[in-house]
């Protein structure tokens, strides 16, 4: 194979890779705005608490002397899943609740103020540095002739689209086979009427949250694991792309986040690939604008039927 | 009768008037220490912070200044320009007529046009822009070297030194980093060696696998970096990983603990220059451990800076025996003096005269050797 | 009852320990160069017990805390306002006394106070202009911030490279904003809701990084500096004038210098600029094109079966929109004197709409006294030193439960039927 074919082959890659990380910080966006139709600004905040939780149990068990990575690992993201859940179901029950059924614009307001908060909230407690965590997973495949270009796809990667993967499928068969996901359903559909017959909206849009935050910790833990380091202000960024992930694929549909994500991802390495990379991100906003043209609902979403 | 008078102009905020009156009678002087409390560089307004409030705590402990204690008010600019112009209106505001600060080149730009038109002095421990003293300010100063230095100190050591083949620059397109790489370009094309790539990341991406592609198919062997540590530390970790293994160098916003702790054992042999650790020299040892027992980190890179800039308006003061900001001013600009980060001595725009920057090579445990 | 209500306060105390616990109860620290975790000391923990039974007791006597909060009387600033007819006579009276005032009144207070007057009132300006977009139009736009970036670098660039003053870049920045608004309203505007936010606010993240990367025009991130400040009638407010042949302004008046004139001459003409912008919109929300755009935001559907082209409308709340922006970017350079692209983040467009909506959507006097609550809070906030944003950002979660529908919520004259 001759070296650009390889260099094609390996920034794909990094652009799936980039992409998958997208797609599942998305997911946690296109849940909550499939159900009640808001975009939750505290969901990139929601991520970075997640990897903090992540740091602060791996640091903690390996200080303990376990060495045992799948048993650490697994404690890891049932405590960071834990606590994620419990933020995010307060962002609900302080920032959502009361608001409900206001101008859509509020509760927009008091997430962004929710974000506002909660980073500063973690600079005060863990402090605004960098926090790193040596690799835990290492090694990866290799191919290619090394004389020519060497193609890498570590095992970390290999984590991160495997964890994409399952849990796009997993709550995609969540939302339409369980009881759970039909209540969740109904909610996006009318409100009103879900309640009437007598399914607690209350606790279904609490359970959104909860699931979107679950979500979001997953991903702060494979993202904290990928990179190493996390500070107080990944959330911002992480959030900020992965809302275009959500809106590019259709927000609201979650193969639709997905496929956001990776697209947006893979634009992302082409253009650092090819162009000089400072112009990677004029390149997916400007696909994304392009995109929008040609599919105001995004890529997956479902046209808005205007009803009179 | 006449100090009540003052008093009432003071309350009716005379501004100019008010700052004179309060800062000559008073015992204490206060001293307006203007930097990022809060966002995203908090951390070095923390350096800053800890590095003027241990000199302010070693002067007051030896009787302060002529009989005068210091007293350190924080001011929080955020490192946002348009808050800086607030904070310095305020400092101006309540009578302060001696600051410390700001932290940003960009912060510090639009702060130091209010200073100078209102008398107050201004030393910055941590503003590298070179724009900063080029209009030709009396009342701006810096306790730290421009990055013109550097960058020509780092681009010499490539050519003489490190003779690479394949050369990048990159750079994370701040004020800081573009600056820098922007210089060692220059000259270095100037003495004929062409860098294969000249670009710019992200400053707070997480994510350069792209980069370290392409870099690894260009056959890079030497790679500038112009920018801070969370970037560079990412790069090294993610270059490691992907098996692309050149030589890194950057300037003194990577020499960091940070950076092996983020990059483990890729900080390995990292070049760097940097002024002389001031944590490590002999003079700074009570300081240092001054520090640490307040349970704070001497390492930051403009802890002693900004202590440095307090010794500057502490014998200034002692000097012309008073608190008149130009003639401090004129003061320092005529006398080199032994601070915490050696002999300071001042050109006419208020940059120092020899800044004492070093190749060093990074360790993973971070600490750091000199290069010879 | 009692039980379940001891159950829930329970509840309550015991999410607030598990969200406290991990984050504020250990600290991720580094030892060498390994990570590593410290826990709270002993006063941390007392805070975090206190918080919980902060929170405890407040859950068990919630109802006892309502009926308190309920008899206090919510504060009604409509009810503060006379009758209707009375306030119509009083209106010219209050207005004239209100202009008075704000001119008068700089020369009574600290520079640092007319300092702070001037930022608020450039927010004003952005808020009204959001208005437009958000609040009488309906379209959410997460960008804004582009448009007064494009209004500031207009001055900025015009005056570094071809020496035009302050009065002559301020109708240009407008136009240039409003040329901008345009050339993004054109194709995006028919994107709806969510859509059109996303693709305003990568319009205003493309604007910034293009500005950040185009070193060659723009200085990039090292921004521009030495930006003139503007002029009266050619004479500068500077110690001495800057260039050969021109007067300052203590020497024209035959007056020693201060430099507060400086800064009160800015703050003047940020109220004359603002004056002028309330004028023009309270204008054009008379006009039938401001009676569109309300027309447009209650019910497309409806609008456009009555034959109104929703594209124009659209568009020229956008353009009108976006060159108030402009207005105000010109006017910030000029006031900063240094414009770096890191003034126009994200942040910045998110806290104009928090004004837009904390005002009440549509409502001038609301976005008004809400621009004036965004830019002195966090001033005010000073205080708290490093708890500042997180005051910020608790006391906009706050505010929107307090008054969801703004401060002011926009009234429209009408007429009630009374039976």
């Amino acid at each position: 194979m001759t070296e650009t074919l390889l260099y094609l082959i390996q920034q794909l890659i990094n652009g799936l890779t980039i992409g998958s990380t997208y797609a599942l910080i998305a997911i946690g966006y296109t849940m909550v705005y499939g159900i009640i139709g808001m975009i939750n600004f505290a969901h990139g905040e929601i991520y970075m608490i997640g990897s903090y939780v992540t740091f602060i149990v791996i640091a903690g068990l390996l200080g303990m002397g376990m060495v045992s990575l799948p048993i650490i690992l697994i404690i890891a993201l049932v405590v960071a899943v834990f606590i994620a859940s419990t933020y995010g179901w307060t962002v609900e029950r302080v920032a959502y609740r009361p608001l409900r059924g206001s101008n859509r614009l509020i509760p927009l307001i008091s997430a962004i103020g929710m974000s506002i908060f909660l980073q500063n909230y973690v600079v005060l407690a863990q402090g605004s540095r960098d926090v790193a965590l040596p690799p835990q997973i290492t090694g990866g495949w290799t191919f290619g002739d090394p004389a020519v270009f060497e193609v890498s796809f570590s095992y970390m990667q290999a984590l991160i689209w495997g964890a994409t993967f399952v849990t796009m499928t997993a709550l995609t068969l969540f939302i339409s086979r369980s009881r759970m996901g039909r209540a969740c359903r109904a909610c996006s559909e009318d409100l009103g009427m879900t309640n009437l017959l007598g399914i607690d909206t209350n606790r279904t849009i609490a359970l959104t949250f909860i699931i979107g935050a679950a979500l979001a910790a997953v991903a702060g833990l494979l993202l904290g694991l990928y990179y190493g380091v996390v500070n107080p202000f990944v959330g911002f960024i992480a959030g900020l792309k992965a809302f275009t992930a959500a809106v590019l694929g259709g927000i609201g549909s979650i193969p639709g986040a997905v496929l956001g994500g990776l697209v947006l991802g893979v634009t992302e390495a082409l253009t650092s690939a090819y162009f000089p990379s400072e112009y990677k991100d004029v390149v997916s906003f400007g696909l994304l604008v392009l995109i929008l043209l040609f599919r105001p609902s995004g890529l997956l979403g479902k046209p808005e039927v205007e009803k009179v | 009768m006449k100090r009540f008078t003052k008093k009432l102009l003071t309350l009716s905020s005379a501004i100019a008037l008010a700052g004179a009156v309060s800062a000559a009678q008073a015992d204490t002087l206060k001293i307006g220490l203007a930097g990022p409390a809060t966002g995203p560089v908090a951390q070095y307004g923390d350096m800053q912070k800890i590095g003027v409030m241990a000199a302010i705590k070693d002067i007051n402990a030896a009787g302060g200044i002529n009989g005068m204690k210091l007293e350190g008010v924080i001011y929080d600019d955020a490192c946002d320009p348009k808050q800086a112009v607030a904070v310095a209106n305020k400092i101006v505001n309540d009578g302060i007529q001696h600051v410390v600060g700001h932290l940003c080149s960009s912060s510090t730009e639009p702060a130091s046009d209010i200073y100078e038109e209102e008398g107050v002095l201004m030393i910055t421990a941590a503003s590298t822009s070179p724009s900063i003293t080029e209009k030709g300010y009396q009342l701006v100063f810096r306790t730290i070297g421009l990055d013109s230095l550097q960058g020509t100190l780092a681009a010499s050591y490539i050519i003489d030194k490190a003779q690479p083949e394949r050369i990048a620059i990159i750079h994370d397109k701040q004020q800081y980093g573009e600056g820098l790489a922007t210089t060692v370009r220059n000259v270095l094309e100037g003495e004929g060696m062409q860098p294969v790539m000249f670009e710019g990341v992200t400053a707070g991406d997480k994510d350069f696998s792209a980069l370290i592609a392409k870099l690894k198919k260009e056959n890079v062997d030497f790679v500038y970096y112009g920018g801070y540590h969370p970037e560079l530390g990412l790069i090294l970790r993610q270059s490691r990983e992907k098996g692309f293994d050149a030589q890194f160098m950057g300037p003194e916003g990577i020499v960091n603990s940070d950076l092996a702790k983020i990059a483990g054992e890729a900080a390995e042999g990292v070049l760097a220059t940097a002024p002389k650790s001031f944590d490590q020299n002999p003079v700074n040892q009570a300081r240092v451990e001054a520090i640490k027992a307040n349970g704070e980190d001497p390492t930051g890179p403009f802890v002693f800076t900004a202590y440095a800039a307090v010794e500057l308006m502490k014998s200034a003061i002692e000097k012309t025996g008073g608190t008149d900001p130009e003639a401090m001013a004129d003061h320092i600009r005529a006398n080199p003096l032994d601070t915490a980060i050696g002999k300071v001595s001042y050109d006419k725009k208020g940059d120092l005269t020899e800044s004492t920057f070093q190749v060093y090579s990074l360790h993973k445990d971070g600490s750091k050797s000199p290069v010879k | 009852m009692q039980n379940s209500k001891f159950l829930s306060a329970l509840f309550a105390a015991g999410i607030t320990f598990v969200l406290a616990c991990l984050m504020i109860g250990v600290k991720l620290d580094t030892e060498g160069t390994e990570l590593a975790v410290t826990g709270a000391t002993a006063e941390q923990w007392t805070w975090i017990g206190l918080g919980i039974g902060l929170v405890f007791l407040s859950q068990l006597f919630s109802n006892q805390i309502d009926a308190f909060f309920g008899k206090l009387p919510k504060p009604k600033l409509g009810g503060l306002l006379p009758e209707e007819k009375k306030r119509a006579a009083l209106k010219p009276w209050l207005l004239a006394a209100l202009i008075v005032g704000m001119l008068v009144w700089p020369f009574m207070v600290s520079r640092g106070a007319v300092d702070l007057a001037t930022l608020t009132l450039i927010y004003i300006m952005l808020g009204l202009g959001l208005n437009i977009v958000v609040g009488l139009a309906g379209l959410l736009d997460l960008g804004f911030v582009a448009f007064y970036a494009v209004g500031a670098y207009t001055y900025a660039l015009l005056s570094m490279y071809f020496g035009l003053s302050f009065w002559m870049c301020l109708p240009i920045s407008a136009g240039l904003a409003a040329l901008f608004g345009f050339l993004l309203g054109f194709p995006v505007l028919r994107l709806r809701g969510d859509y059109l936010a996303i693709v305003t606010l990568g319009f205003g993240e493309i604007i910034r990084i293009l500005l950040n990367n185009w070193t060659e025009l723009t200085n990039g991130p090292s921004g521009i500096s030495g930006i003139p400040k503007p002029t009266l009638f050619g004479l500068e407010f500077t110690r001495r004038a800057k260039e050969e042949g021109a007067q300052t302004f203590h020497d024209f008046m035959g007056i020693s210098y201060s430099s507060s004139y400086k800064v009160i001459f800015l703050y003047l003409i940020a109220v004359l600029l603002v004056i002028f912008v309330i004028y023009l919109i309270n204008r054009l929300m008379r006009m039938p094109i401001g009676r569109a755009w309300e027309a447009l935001r209650e019910d497309e559907i409806a609008c456009r079966s009555l034959g109104l082209n929703r594209t124009t409308i659209k568009l020229s709340a956008f353009t009108l929109g976006a060159s108030t922006a402009g207005f105000a970017g010109s006017f910030f350079a000029a006031r900063q004197g240094f414009i770096s692209p890191e003034s126009f983040i994200f942040i910045e467009s998110a806290i104009i709409l928090a004004i837009v909506v904390l005002g009440g959507m549509g409502s001038q006097i609301g976005v008004i006294l809400a621009a004036i609550v965004m830019t002195i809070l966090p001033e005010l906030a000073r205080e708290f030193a490093e708890y500042r944003m997180l005051l910020f950002g608790l006391l906009m979660v706050v505010m929107m439960r307090w008054r969801p529908e703004g401060l002011v919520p926009m009234k429209r004259p009408h007429l009630e039927l009374k039976s």
